[in-house]
């Protein structure tokens, strides 16, 4: 058995002109919680069909649970879970019977399986409910529920908190966090909601125009975040003249911003100098870049890089 | 074979929960009911004249009150009706797919894609069959309460023939409506195309040709243009046959080739 469960060597996708997927490595380990992260259009939801074998990769290979897809639509998929861009489900059908006509697709012989997945997810008072008349958020319950029903080793999730409540994504994101915790299930999932990502995945990927910009751990993120001195004074011009050996920024707010890592590290050397220069601070605070002003920072950098 | 009787029964539920089969039904229904009342008129023709169009309509339609002429309308009915009921249904199976952006749903799962095509076949020929017999049955039954002359079991025999052949031959015609539910993503290009080969079917048959052309077959099968022994050679047959593999086979590549975007 191999360290990945998900693992893609070149992946890339091109519509005419368009390089939907390009040139993406993606090596997602055994029992991890990967977060996919992009803006619309980036090409998280292309990168996924890929994943799933629904769409042929332009150039490139993609591994799946050890098994590489052959763009025939076969691959491991008993022990994969997906739920692709909004969720679907037949209207006419009630979410029993939607879960019932998956979990024979699906193979499951075991009958209860359906109401497991319905108790899982919080939906079994709407088990009988036409499911063309659910809520988007219990709209959304259902899809999760068909990607769960199984059990699968692999979960491949596009935006799974679409459409959920607050209450609702907390409630997936425990979901989710047990199912990696106490199941070993590997989870890759898109999204754009940044802190959602944060809260849940161990490791990063940026997609950005095709291109995976960046990959890093969770626990990096808080050390690659830029900090910064800010500071508030009455006199903001005699501060600047103060701090003129540093690169001082202006914030919309009037406030005063340095970069420099002395100041960052040296708070009190900073307040000496304005207090001497007869601008003492009337606000004095490190602050940290968070998840998306660093996903703006990288987004909007210089052209995408060759990883 | 298992994963294709899952399949099965998922099609079949969708089928029961859908209101079309009833909608289908309903419209189709018209047909031997309708057929009666021409009966009715023609059985007696000085009340046709004093009915005007209807009069004139039943008159160039079956011409004379017999089972013989009876059995003709339903059989060019079915063909020339089925061709574009049928292909509702079909672009219903497949379309709706789209419509409901379900088809995802239906890629990457342990079921194959062609035991879930296949299923969808069966689905049709089953329902679009069993709605030809529904109708034939009803035919009978509509023929015997008007009480229209000229019945004997030889005739019964060939029209059974006439009418079942020329749903048969409308049916194995129908993978190139799902091909283009498929590659159309959806209803609508589907029932343009069962519009165009049904107009096109006339023209080729106004032209001579109708022989050689697949989609004009089950028409001149059902006797719509005169006796189908004249009309009709084995290769009108060949023709059919060859047509409904190529639609069966490129409906079956193109769900387990085509990248699936939506």
């Amino acid at each position: 058995m191999m360290e990945f469960a998900i693992e893609t060597n070149g992946l890339s996708k091109f519509y005419g002109d368009v390089r939907a997927v390009d040139s993406v490595d993606l090596r997602v380990k055994r029992g991890e919680v990967y977060g996919f992260l992009g803006l619309n259009g980036a090409g998280k939801t292309t990168t996924i069909r890929a994943l799933l074998g629904m769409i042929r990769p332009s150039a490139g290979e993609v591994r799946v649970l050890d098994q590489t897809l052959g763009g025939d639509g076969r691959g491991p998929w008993s022990r994969v879970g997906h739920l692709v861009e909004n969720p679907a489900a037949y209207p006419e059908l009630s979410v029993r019977e939607n879960l019932e006509a998956a979990r024979r697709l699906h193979g499951i012989q075991n009958p209860k399986a359906v109401d497991e997945t319905l108790e899982k997810l919080s939906i079994t008072t709407y088990a009988e409910r036409k499911a063309g008349t659910l809520s988007s958020g219990n709209f959304q319950r259902l899809g999760l529920a068909r990607a769960l029903l199984h059990k699968p080793e692999l979960l491949i999730l596009d935006e799974p908190s679409n459409a959920l409540d607050p209450a609702g994504i907390v409630e997936i994101r425990e979901l989710l966090a047990g199912l990696a915790r106490e199941q070993g299930t590997t989870i890759f999932m898109s999204s754009h909601i940044l802190t959602e990502v944060n809260l849940l995945a161990d490791r990063i990927g940026v997609i950005h125009k095709g291109r995976l910009i960046e990959e890093l751990d969770a626990a990096r993120l808080e050390e690659i975040c830029a900090k910064q001195l800010v500071i508030g004074t009455r006199d903001a011009h005699q501060a600047r003249e103060a701090l003129a050996g540093f690169e001082v920024t202006a914030l919309e707010d009037g406030r005063l911003a340095v970069k420099d890592v002395r100041a960052v590290e040296a708070p009190d050397m900073i307040a000496t100098l304005l207090v001497n220069a007869g601008a003492a601070p009337t606000h004095l605070a490190i602050e940290q870049e968070n998840l998306e002003e660093y996903f703006l920072r990288l987004t909007q950098s210089s052209e995408p890089r060759r990883r | 074979m298992k994963n294709f009787f899952a399949a099965l029964w998922v099609e079949m539920l969708k089928t029961r929960r859908s209101k079309v089969p009833f909608f289908t039904a309903l419209g189709f229904l018209i047909l031997p009911l309708v057929s009666g009342l021409f009966m009715i008129i023609l059985k007696d023709p000085e009340g046709a004249k004093s009915m005007g169009l209807i009069g004139t309509k039943a008159q160039l339609t079956a011409g004379t009150a017999d089972w013989s002429a009876f059995f003709s309308i339903l059989s060019q009915g079915i063909a020339v009706g089925g061709a574009i009921l049928f292909a509702i249904i079909t672009a219903w199976v497949f379309g709706r797919e789209f419509s409901d952006r379900t088809a995802k749903e239906l890629l990457a799962l342990p079921t194959s894609r062609e035991a879930i095509i296949g299923a969808k076949f069966v689905v049709i020929a089953v329902w679009t069959f069993g709605l030809s017999l529904v109708i034939f049955g009803l035919g009978l039954v509509v023929g015997y309460w008007v009480d229209i002359p000229g019945w004997s079991m030889e005739l019964l025999r060939s029209a059974t023939g006439g009418v079942l052949g020329s749903a048969l031959l409308t049916i194995v015609l129908l993978p190139f409506v799902a091909l283009v539910a498929s590659m159309g993503r959806g209803y609508l290009p589907a029932f343009g195309w069962a519009i165009l080969t049904v107009a096109t079917a006339q023209i080729a048959a106004v032209m001579g040709w109708g022989d050689w052309f697949p989609w004009a077959v089950p028409a001149l099968f059902s006797g719509a243009a005169g006796p189908r022994a004249e009309l009709l050679g084995i290769h009108s047959y060949l023709v059919v046959i060859l047509f409904s593999g190529i639609g069966l086979a490129a409906t079956f590549y193109w769900w387990r080739n085509a990248d699936q975007t939506r």
